[in-house]
């Protein structure tokens, strides 16, 4: 359709526009690997000197690992909490019979639609009062509860793909609707709830601002609030650190995304804000 | 569908026989309304609990003045030489707060209990009960002589405990309810009026009260048409440069090229979405820092290095536009090329064989079919970015000089984080409100735009 038009003066200028991307990224790499001369980019040497924070914790912060057994454990509870509520009440929007069943799918898009971060102070004040604030519980059910609005959305976009006679054939040979659910219909919507929990996973891990005001000091830190206050800090400027910290940090996205890139890509498309 | 069903238990003995136990037991379970309500459950809690309540919740802390100072939960009743000179300057009532302030001596059964307790010489208790219990002292070394003069005299340091276990004067003394307060101050001026109780309460709390100062500060602050002003420019000039502009130009150009170099690019402009805020915001400080890359960069050709990011207003909005915009393509770049892709092939042959130039394809095949997904793009980022918080906070974080400061932001700075260490969760709360008055009002019209009964499909199975 477009024989007889060259390609090559728009991959050109792509690549010039992309340019600042493809130099921030690579630098990622290679600075936390190397040292350079002073006012120079063009690295002289190989060191491993910017990884010695993983296994040497300086004073007053905590150790590394802690803090990234943090992540991992609000990243996955996150995740598992927005992908079992939401593959339920999926279900429901998707195939049942409940009253005021449009009301509930029209409240699904309007907090979708409804920036949830306005809701901070409030949310803050409540975890004061009841006592989960600074506790990694706390900021795991306020994110949970923040995602999980898309997560329902999805859900009910992958049951609304299942065949009506799977279930209607279990019905048949007697199965509850429960059962239904659960043996028949469940299985046939795994590659979607696997999307979805990793989703829910990387919105996790890469989440900032919720920690970094409902958890932001003690035992409940994550990996974005100690790498930004790491930076914050101005009596130790080390670009090198940053960036090994950060490579360490952002390592588990780039590998998921360069494994299963055409599942969050179709997700992010179809559903995130941002 | 009943009929089925009847056939289904008619037909297959052994599966009914299985089935009985269960239905009798999770009945409700075998329902589509059951079922369908403890599936929702759990969702439902989580709406209630995240979202209904704090937007309540917002609307009910915007019309109070908490802040680090009042505490969240209740307060106490201070009495200061502050508080006192409130009374004296906003309710008039300079006797009342003179008496108040100056040291009383007042000798009760409440003290003489508490010389009791401290092993007091009975003899000197006894004494003080007999010649001067009721009396009041207005000065303590009046009181103290009375003291000396006792049969059973106390050495000067007795006299001192003595004394100060009399001493009734509300000066800094802190009351954990009102009822303490009034009956603590009646002790002292047994005739105070009911003007006077509520001006002394009123005066001496230290929690938080209801008020609506927190939107007539709003209003009439100069700062607010500033921040809307900066909120506006920040949200138009991101949308319509890079959340479509730049998203479209992306998603037309690798529509355009082979597939593989276009898979390339789109996985190289998806990289700002993926990537933790932090460690993204992190690379562009690289980029901008005045020992960063452009900055050694333009060294080579006589530029002093300096903090691009940070160096002046229309920089630091430079970089603000270009780390949003950056994320923000992405999305608009993966809606409008599967919008692309969905248009039939012909229309691109017929254009090809009538040797239309690739401007004219895309100006007359390619435009017309993105309407609305163009119109979803602009509605949904208009609401993030208008709440957009972690990349501005992140790189300038308001600055240089509060030039780059959003709404969003400011409610930041108000409520959760600030240097002056007082953070006002009330007039923060009211700043919120704002907001959140904006998403409920925008999101309900999205509803309405994007038709949604469409997406209703009826259940087939009834029961």
């Amino acid at each position: 359709m477009t024989g007889h038009l060259k390609s090559w003066p728009i991959v050109l200028a792509l690549s010039i526009l992309s340019a600042p991307l493809v130099l921030m990224y690579a630098y990622l790499f290679i600075d936390t690997f190397t040292n350079a001369p002073p006012g120079s980019f063009i690295p002289n040497e190989f060191t491993l000197e910017h990884w010695t924070f993983l296994w040497h914790t300086p004073p007053g912060r905590l150790s590394i690992w802690r803090v990234t057994l943090n992540s991992l454990m609000f990243a996955t509870s996150t995740a598992t909490l927005v992908v079992v509520v939401s593959s339920m009440a999926g279900y429901v929007l998707s195939r049942l019979n409940v009253p005021a069943r449009g009301f509930f799918l029209a409240g699904v898009m309007v907090l979708h639609a409804f920036p949830a971060i306005t809701l901070i102070v409030a949310i803050f004040l409540v975890l004061q009062i009841v006592g989960l604030y600074n506790t990694l519980i706390g900021v795991i059910l306020v994110k949970a509860a923040i995602d999980m609005p898309l997560g329902i959305w999805l859900m009910k976009g992958f049951y609304d793909t299942v065949p009506w006679e799977i279930e209607m054939a279990g019905i048949q040979d007697g199965a509850s609707r429960f059962t239904v659910w659960r043996k028949l219909v469940l299985p046939q919507v795994k590659p979607g709830i696997f999307a979805l929990g990793l989703f829910a996973f990387l919105l996790g891990w890469g989440e900032f601002i919720l920690p970094q005001v409902l958890a932001p000091s003690g035992n409940a830190q994550v990996l974005s609030v100690y790498l930004a206050a790491l930076i914050a800090d101005d009596n130790n400027f080390d670009m090198a650190l940053f960036k090994s910290v950060g490579l360490f940090y952002i390592a588990p996205v780039l590998i998921l995304f360069f494994f299963f890139q055409s599942y969050l890509m179709n997700i992010y498309g179809g559903g995130t804000k941002g | 569908m009943n009929a089925s069903r009847d056939i289904a238990r008619d037909g297959s003995a052994p599966l009914k026989a299985r089935a009985v136990p269960a239905r009798r037991s999770f009945g409700w379970l075998n329902s589509s309304k059951g079922l369908g309500i403890v599936l929702l459950t759990p969702a439902l809690m989580l709406v209630v609990l995240f979202f209904l309540a704090p937007v309540v919740l917002t609307a009910v802390f915007a019309f109070t003045n908490m802040s680090t100072a009042t505490g969240i939960t209740g307060g106490a009743y201070q009495v200061s030489p502050g508080t006192l000179r409130v009374l004296t300057d906003r309710y008039g009532m300079r006797e009342l707060a003179a008496r108040l302030g100056q040291p009383t001596y007042i000798v009760d059964e409440e003290g003489l209990a508490a010389l009791e307790e401290m092993g007091i010489d009975p003899g000197i208790i006894a004494g003080l009960r007999d010649e001067h219990l009721g009396e009041t002292y207005s000065s303590r070394r009046e009181f103290e002589r009375e003291i000396r003069d006792l049969p059973d005299r106390p050495s000067t340091r007795t006299v001192k405990q003595i004394s100060a276990e009399f001493s009734r004067s509300l000066a800094n003394a802190r009351f954990g309810n009102a009822g303490a307060l009034v009956a603590a101050a009646e002790a002292i001026d047994p005739d105070l009026g009911d003007a006077e109780k509520e001006a002394l309460l009123d005066a001496t709390y230290t929690g938080w009260t209801w008020t609506t100062d927190n939107f007539r500060r709003l209003a009439s602050s100069p700062q607010t048409t500033r921040v809307l002003l900066n909120t506006v420019f920040f949200v138009a000039l991101t949308l319509t440069l890079f959340n479509t502009g730049f998203a479209m130009v992306l998603a037309i150009t690798t529509h355009y090229i082979p597939e593989r170099p276009a898979g390339i690019f789109r996985i190289i402009w998806f990289l700002p979405r993926i990537s933790p805020a932090v460690i993204y915001v992190l690379l562009w400080k690289w980029l901008a820092w005045d020992t960063g890359f452009i900055s050694a960069f333009l060294d080579n050709f006589g530029v002093r290095p300096r903090n691009w990011m940070l160096g002046s207003a229309t920089n630091a909005w430079v970089f603000v536009i270009l780390i949003n915009g950056f994320v923000g393509a992405s999305m608009g770049m993966v809606i409008f090329a599967s919008a692309i892709k969905a248009i039939p092939q012909s229309l691109f042959h017929a254009a090809s064989v009538d040797g239309a130039y690739r401007w004219q394809q895309v100006r007359h095949i390619i435009l017309p079919h993105l309407k609305w997904p163009i119109l979803f793009v602009t509605c949904y980022q208009t609401l993030s970015l208008l709440t957009a918080i972690d990349h501005i906070l992140l790189s300038t974080d308001g600055g240089p000089g509060g030039s780059t400061e959003v709404w969003s932001l400011w409610v930041y700075h108000t409520a959760l984080n600030n240097y002056a260490g007082n953070l006002q969760y009330g007039y923060g709360a009211a700043m919120a409100l704002v907001l959140v008055v904006i998403g409920v009002v925008l999101s309900l019209i999205y509803l309405r735009l994007f038709n949604y009964s469409a997406l209703i499909v009826k259940p087939r199975i009834e029961h």
